[in-house]
């Protein structure tokens, strides 16, 4: 059966009921708002792979169109993938890697979308043994863009992967569905302060033992934005660990969303998870909503947990600062940019952790305008 | 903590398992009809407007779809036309023990019900199928003008208070369940505390399914007035049958400003009783409302204790604990909606599961974009005894006021090693030392119990633990 088939048998099934659909329903983030409708697109993205900092990429990772692989992959939500799918018509390309590829500098991958409508998906068939930093950045001004990561990290890999979304406009439907081998370890970043809504539903599978992952989040939103951020780990294996921390600063009438789903299937013995969520509300308009669940099989584990947090900036801290010479607005965004770096800090090296900041530094100043 | 083999064959695998012959002087036969809602309205003699209120509600559940959410595979199992929605067993509600049938009396008394309305309550409705069969309150507690009624004598006695507040709190069309037993309703307790009063000691309901197939509905309203206090506790048992029965009760609570009212339950159906309770307060300015809930029994619980933080500076409470052993699944959380400035609230949930019991709590918090500085916390623990057996957390927050302070965490684990090493290295045996560690981890439920029921609850837990270890 193909995707749109798929599609078409389920298009109508999202619940409200169901964490994942809860504020964000699909209708919203359908391109036409007409959930039944497939609709065709034409042009593509343009897509490109270099260095961060100009040099030469390192022998051994290319970027070509290709075939999905179809291994170990989490669970998926079946509206949203067969949809994405369906409309993005072939054009997939595969991000490969050798076995025991190894840059030293962060790569940069760049997706630019202008126009109506755009999707794409992105295959993901990182090598055993690489090590590497990588940093998608989607820009542009497409009304609609939508992004399906799949496939797998290498048994043993070491990989940053952080993804940077800074569209000017548009609605941006993001997923991941991920799975990690053996030993392999994967920090996973969002960094986010663009478009005008975005759904990302991020799934990452421990599908092998002593797979370790790491996904953070540092969320800018401001005007009217709705931002909905739904991630899921699966641990299918012994010994694996997993942290999530999701870091939202919510400005003007915006409106944040972290639904986290932390699974552990019978048999995972020794898991250690966690998930965290902190929502920094900036405004009388502001609105962020957190569901963090927990689903636990297995009584062997190390801990299970997770926990989320909501609340103003704290008025000590803005005393302290101002009594230090900050003025009222430059101690307010000191205080968010701190707060926002905590999981920047975590995404790389200190080479990509400079780049982010700059970034981020330009998305505040935007905000404090 | 050693259980006897006389104490075992007495009380089996689940203590209140025995059931009386049933002697009902009414049984309405199995299934619901517009007919069935009027004629159970008849026999009580009700106003019309409640006869017209029951049939809207029964209209709405007939049409309202069963909910897309929890455990659907074990709600789809419902049979609706194999439950009996009324069973009249006693031809009246007594003042006196002595005048309850011989039967609905021996089983109240292997409960422990008027030995302990005699050391420490201020008053006790028994509720035996469809309707209270006894009912007593302190005579000082009349004079100071308290009202505690089972529901039917309190819609005859009072039909002013009952019609102002009744689906105030709970309205029919909020789920399927609440429009079922508000089409079917029997029995509950009504309680009003007039301004000032404390009820020092607290009233107990106890309720109890017999029969087969039964489908219990009780409603209870509680209105504490201004600066009032009062608790509440139920009890709750049924035989062990191999078919399923079905028991869904509306508790609506209204706390006017600066009045208190805690409701403490501690539930202990048996494996065959589905557990489908909506309850809901309204706290007014300055109020406090608490819900102590422990769920024991049962084969499907869902139940979230809910509270609603209306006027300035109200507080909400909720602390539960679940168990759930061999096929239960026990669905039960909290939500609190903070409408309100300076409001607080605070959720504490503990769960066990065994033998391939499934424990989730499901909860909600929400700030309004009104509701300035308002606190919550909310906190879940978990543990996990076996490998068959299986521990969620699904909690929502939804915060809409940049003032709030709010925060939610849960963590699910397994029994420490060391506490079971240390305590077994300090003369227990395993399965003792495995009993104390959960009495403890219940400890922060079971202090907020009356002294009796704690006492009740830790033996029940020891029972249930029993054979936990090889």
């Amino acid at each position: 059966m193909n995707a749109a088939t798929t599609y078409g048998k389920i298009s109508e099934t999202t619940d409200r009921a169901d964490h994942l659909w809860r504020y964000t329903p699909w209708k919203k983030i359908h391109p036409t708002g007409d959930v039944k409708e497939v609709p065709q697109i034409n042009e593509e993205v343009k897509i490109c792979l270099k260095n961060l900092d100009g040099t030469d990429l390192t022998e051994g990772i290319s970027l070509q169109r290709g075939d999905r692989i179809e291994e170990k992959m989490p669970n998926i939500d079946v509206v949203a993938t067969s949809f994405l799918e369906a409309v993005s018509n072939n054009c997939r390309w595969v991000l490969k890697t050798k076995r025991k590829f190894y840059s030293d500098t962060p790569i940069l991958l760049e997706i630019e979308a202008q126009g109506n409508m755009h999707a794409l998906e992105l295959v993901l068939d990182i090598g055993d043994m690489s090590d590497f930093e990588i940093v998608t950045v989607i820009k542009g001004k497409a009304d609609w863009l939508g992004l399906l990561r799949t496939g797998k990290i290498g048994k043993g890999s070491n990989i940053c992967d952080v993804t940077v979304g800074i569209q000017e406009k548009g609605v941006l439907l993001r997923l991941d569905c991920i799975s990690l081998g053996r030993d392999a370890n994967m920090n996973t970043g969002t960094v986010s302060s663009g478009s005008e809504k975005t759904k990302a539903d991020l799934r990452y599978r421990m599908a092998e033992s002593g797979s370790n992952l790491q996904v953070l989040g540092s969320i800018l939103s401001r005007d009217e934005m709705h931002l909905d951020y739904h991630i899921e780990i699966q641990h299918d294996a012994p010994e694996t660990f997993s942290r999530l921390v999701w870091n939202a600063a919510c400005g003007g009438n915006s409106r944040t969303i972290g639904t986290g789903m932390l699974k552990v299937a019978k048999g995972s013995t020794g898991t250690d998870a966690a998930q965290n969520f902190h929502n920094l509300l900036l405004s009388k308009g502001a609105h962020a909503d957190g569901i963090p669940e927990l689903e636990v099989s297995e009584s062997n584990v190390v801990g299970c947990g997770h926990g989320i947090a909501n609340g103003p900036i704290d008025e000590n801290q803005l005393f302290y600062l101002e009594s230090r010479g900050f003025s009222k607005s430059d101690a307010r965004s000191a205080l968010i940019a701190a707060f926002l770096n905590s999981t920047l800090t975590k995404m790389g090296s200190s080479y990509l952790h400079t780049w982010l900041s700059k970034l981020l530094t330009s998305e505040l100043d935007i905000m404090n305008k | 903590m050693e259980i006897s083999q006389e104490a075992r064959d007495v009380v089996g695998d689940y203590k209140s398992g025995w059931h009386d012959t049933e002697n009902s002087t009414i049984r309405f036969d199995s299934g619901l009809s517009e007919k069935v809602v009027r004629d159970i309205s008849k026999i009580k003699n009700e106003p019309e407007w409640m006869t017209e209120v029951r049939v809207k509600a029964y209209r709405h559940f007939a049409e309202r779809e069963m909910p897309t959410w929890g455990n659907m595979s074990m709600l789809e199992q419902i049979d609706f036309e194999n439950v009996c929605y009324y069973l009249r067993s006693s031809s009246a509600t007594e003042n006196d023990w002595d005048e309850v049938p011989e039967e609905i009396r021996n089983t109240f008394e292997r409960l422990g019900i008027p030995e302990a309305e005699q050391k420490w309550l201020s008053g006790v409705t028994a509720q035996y199928e469809s309707e209270a069969v006894y009912h007593s309150i302190r005579e000082d507690l009349v004079a100071q003008g308290v009202i505690f009624l089972d529901m039917d004598s309190g819609l005859r006695e009072y039909p002013e208070i009952v019609k102002k507040w009744f689906c105030s709190v709970i309205p029919y069309s909020d789920n399927k369940f609440s429009a079922l037993n508000t089409a079917v309703w029997s029995g509950g307790s009504f309680i009003y505390v007039p301004k000032g009063v404390h009820v020092e000691m607290p009233v107990q309901a106890y309720f109890r399914i017999n029969a087969k197939n039964m489908g219990q509905f009780e409603r209870t309203l509680i209105i504490a007035d201004e600066g009032s206090s009062i608790h509440y506790v139920e009890g709750c048992t049924a035989p062990t049958y191999s078919t399923d029965s079905l028991h869904s009760a509306v508790v609506e609570l209204v706390a006017l400003p600066g009045s208190h009212i805690r409701y403490s339950t501690v539930q202990n159906w048996s494996a065959n009783v589905y557990n489908l309770v909506t309850k809901r307060g309204i706290a007014h300015k300055n109020a406090k409302i608490e819900w102590v809930d422990g769920n024991i029994g049962s084969k499907l619980t869902m139940k979230y204790p809910s509270v609603i933080l209306k006027g300035e500076g109200s507080h909400a409470e909720v602390i539960s604990v679940a168990y759930s052993g061999n096929g239960q699944h026990q669905d039960a959380g909290a939500k609190i909606h903070h409408l309100a400035s300076n409001t607080t609230s605070k959720i504490l949930s503990k769960s066990i599961s065994k033998d391939g019991g499934r424990g989730s709590y499901r909860g909600m918090v929400t700030v309004s974009p009104k509701a300035e500085n308002c606190k919550l916390n909310v906190v879940c623990d978990a543990l996990i005894l076996d490998d068959e057996s299986r521990s969620d957390t699904y909690p929502t927050m939804e915060v809409a006021n940049p003032t709030a302070r709010c925060e939610h965490e849960a963590s699910v684990s397994k029994v420490s090693d060391d506490q079971l090493f240390y305590l077994m290295s300090r003369g227990h045996s395993e399965e003792e030392a495995l009993a104390l560690i959960v009495n403890g981890f219940f400890e922060p439920f079971t202090r907020e119990l009356p002294m009796e029921y704690a006492v009740e609850l830790n033996k029940l837990m020891a029972l249930e633990m029993e054979g936990s270890i090889g």
